[in-house]
């Protein structure tokens, strides 16, 4: 206690003492180890970080819109595809057209052809079959003579019979 | 009875003194700083050796968190106040930051029930700390400062406004660290005196005081660091402020900047109720 009445500036807790130099080195030495070697890794580290997380959002941001404009192309391709498609439908039913009434006027042409044929057919047989009877006609009648005179010509009923029985080989020969 | 008697035994501003060539030195103070100091240290070699074990993943360890969040923080106030990080400024307010809050939190830490309520005292309850601190950033700022506006520059500053403000100029440059000094010491000083008293109260009513006022001290722990560090950083702002900005935008800057430190200065002096003694 009589120190404290002598000398009281050193008794003052507001004084420094030593220990301020001590405390000064001591936060210098802090201060140089944090500064040197904890500080600087934990500032890249954080630059680091962050330049990596640009780059992840960078590279995000440039596959969106790859993938968007690859939707958009994907998008325009199935629209082509489909008015590709449509044109080709329409081809189809339009030549489908041409060729049924293609065929029809072929098939009317052949039919036509078909009855033309017939009937010139039909006409070289008949003038056939006139020729033909002419040709026989002389014959026939040239036999039915021979016959008329052949046979007695007397009575009626044998007359008849003749003139029977040529109808009757006239009708069986034809 | 009992009120009265254990008062005596609170000893305001005792240390542990050890005299070495002609000056005294107080060990428990040096002790709990090198506790403090140690504590940083390993906190902030765990941080970096965790950080260089896997960089390609870029996953930050809850370590490497806790110090980005204020290499961080720091770094975009000095940004903001200086115009870029300073490679001397923001290592100075983070190591400061880290050391105060160790230091403060250090009174924590208990010891046997009843005998002390702190096993160490906060080295930061002790003007020589927060001097050697106070005088550190100072010295900085003045050497930022004369550095960026040039030694005519700088002297130049204290005839402004005008050539009549010249001692209160001054004035203001010693107040800086003695305020910077004695804000902190005088928190955490009355935190010590604050668990001293709880530590008088019998142990079956003590608990209740003690864990509200450690958790309230924690608190103002971690605010003192976090003005500590603020205000070295406007300090190092308001000297080198005006180099290379126009005057009247400087003037305002500078009147905004001192503004805010003074907001700062208050809002932490009020943190802490002085304690009745």
């Amino acid at each position: 206690m009589a120190s404290v009445a002598i000398t009281p500036m050193e008794q003052n807790f507001l004084v420094p003492n030593g220990t301020f130099f001590v405390e000064l080195i001591a936060f210098g030495i802090l201060l140089f180890l944090l500064g040197k070697y904890v500080i600087p890794p934990i500032n890249r580290a954080m630059t680091a970080r962050q330049d990596a997380i640009r780059a992840e959002f960078a590279e995000l941001d440039e596959a969106k819109s790859e993938a968007e404009a690859a939707e958009e192309e994907f998008k325009s391709q199935i629209a082509d595809a489909r008015h590709e498609a449509a044109r080709i439908r329409e081809e189809a039913r339009e030549q489908g057209a041409a060729i049924i009434a293609e065929m029809r006027e072929q098939a009317q042409t052949e039919a036509a052809r078909i009855v033309e044929h017939a009937h010139a057919q039909v006409e070289a047989d008949r003038k056939a079959a006139v020729a033909s009877l002419r040709a026989e006609v002389g014959t026939l009648a040239t036999t039915l003579a021979g016959r008329i005179v052949g046979e007695s010509l007397e009575d009626e009923a044998r007359q008849s019979r003749v003139v029977d029985r040529f109808l009757a080989e006239l009708e069986g020969a034809n | 009875m009992t009120g009265l008697v254990p008062m005596a035994d609170i000893k305001i501003g005792h240390h542990v003194e050890r005299t070495f060539l002609g000056m005294t030195f107080n060990v428990d103070t040096i002790i709990s700083t090198l506790v403090a100091g140690v504590l940083v240290l390993i906190l902030g070699f765990w941080a970096t050796r965790s950080l260089t074990k896997d960089t390609e993943d870029h996953v930050p360890t809850k370590v490497q968190i806790l110090w980005e969040l204020v290499v961080g923080e720091v770094n975009k106030q000095v940004e903001d106040n200086l115009g870029k990080v300073h490679p001397f400024v923001a290592p100075l307010a983070i190591s400061l930051f880290f050391f105060i809050l160790f230091a403060n939190w250090l009174e924590l830490v208990p010891t046997k029930l009843n005998e002390h309520t702190h096993l160490l005292p906060a080295p930061t309850a002790d003007t020589n700390l927060t001097y050697a601190l106070a005088a550190v950033t100072m010295v900085s700022v003045w050497a930022y400062g004369i550095r960026q506006k040039g030694v005519k520059g700088y002297f130049k500053h204290f005839l402004e406004p005008f050539p009549v403000l010249l001692p209160l100029n001054i004035l203001e440059e010693l107040i800086k660290p003695i305020t910077l000094a004695l804000r902190l010491f005088g928190n955490i000083f009355a935190g010590g005196i604050m668990l001293a008293l709880i530590g008088l109260i019998p142990l079956y009513a003590m608990w209740a005081p003690n864990i509200l006022w450690k958790a309230f001290d924690a608190i103002i722990g971690v605010i003192q660091a976090f003005i500590f560090a603020l205000l070295t950083v406007l300090y190092f702002a308001m000297a080198g402020a005006g180099h290379e900005e126009h005057e009247s935008h400087e003037e305002h800057e500078d009147e905004q900047r001192k503004k805010k430190a003074a907001e700062a200065a208050a809002v932490s002096d009020e943190a802490t109720p002085v304690p009745a003694h």
